[in-house]
């Protein structure tokens, strides 16, 4: 048999564009852009950083993360001083040293959120992380009247 | 094996024309041209194992066929996000998976094994019994 060996990193830069660019992510995304370009001569299994999805209804921002393979109890999510930070660990029988490659990723999260009722969930190796927002920082609607 | 270098530079292009994050219709989610997930190929005694990243690919939305020499493993993912969320970042993708491995014919396909497991496909190809080396005697 015969099979052509090909890695793909799953975070390449057109994904990394493809989402809505804020000012504050500029400078982030060129890291990543480069990084990753450069990134493809390195082995593609070492651990880093992974795709990240930041969403808000009006009740709650929610954070999403790819991360394929990942045991429940090796994901481990916090929120330290206004970012949320997600970090989970992965057995790879193709590594060297100790076969656990790491990954961490800190998002910064815009609103104010109820840090004790942060719930997460991880299904098909996606993260999704459930934040919701305090009562204060919730949009409010002010109605003024019109003479 | 290194990443072959001309597809780094085609995505480094392709990334310069963003395409609209949100509210893509299944139709358009369809039209996505497929991305080939990583995986990696480890030669075992008696077949190889193969390890496919999948991630937000449920059961029902993976496809494994092998016909002609090629194996073809085709993910539809499940991570669409909710209707009606505002987003402020995205860098996941809908866009399905797909992955076609050429082969010379010596895998066995009843006896391959699936396990698709937290969005990680693994898959043992069992080699067939007469790709398996033999000993002859002499008389």
């Amino acid at each position: 048999m015969h099979l052509i060996n090909y890695t793909h990193r799953n975070t390449s830069p057109f994904t990394r564009f493809s989402g809505r660019l804020g000012t504050q992510d500029i400078e982030n995304e060129l890291g990543w852009l480069f990084g990753s370009a450069l990134g493809g001569l390195a082995p593609s299994n070492i651990g880093g950083q992974f795709p990240v999805d930041l969403y808000e209804d009006k009740d709650n921002t929610f954070v999403r993360a790819e991360l394929p393979g990942v045991n429940r109890d090796a994901i481990s999510v916090e929120m330290v001083e206004g970012s949320l930070s997600i970090q989970a660990s992965r057995k790879d029988k193709s590594t060297e040293g100790d076969g656990t490659v790491s990954f961490n990723r800190l998002v910064s999260i815009p609103d104010e959120v109820q840090s004790d009722k942060v719930t997460a969930s991880y299904e098909n190796g996606i993260l999704t992380v459930t934040l919701p927002r305090r009562e204060e920082s919730k949009p409010k609607k002010i109605n003024v009247s019109v003479n | 094996m290194p990443e072959k270098k001309e597809t780094i530079h085609m995505s480094f292009f392709n990334s310069l024309t963003p395409t609209a994050p949100n509210a893509l219709s299944t139709a358009e989610v369809q039209a996505l041209p497929a991305r080939r997930p990583y995986y990696e190929v480890d030669e075992t005694d008696g077949g190889y194992t193969l390890t496919v990243n999948l991630p937000g690919v449920p059961k029902d939305g993976l496809e494994i066929t092998d016909e002609g020499g090629e194996l073809r493993i085709a993910g539809k993912r499940s991570n669409k996000l909710p209707e009606g969320v505002v987003v402020l970042h995205r860098e996941s993708s809908e866009a399905p998976f797909e992955l076609v491995l050429e082969h010379d014919n010596t895998i066995d396909p009843a006896k391959t094994e699936a396990e698709l497991k937290d969005g990680v496909l693994n898959l043992k190809l069992a080699k067939a019994e007469s790709a398996k080396p033999r000993k002859i005697a002499v008389s």
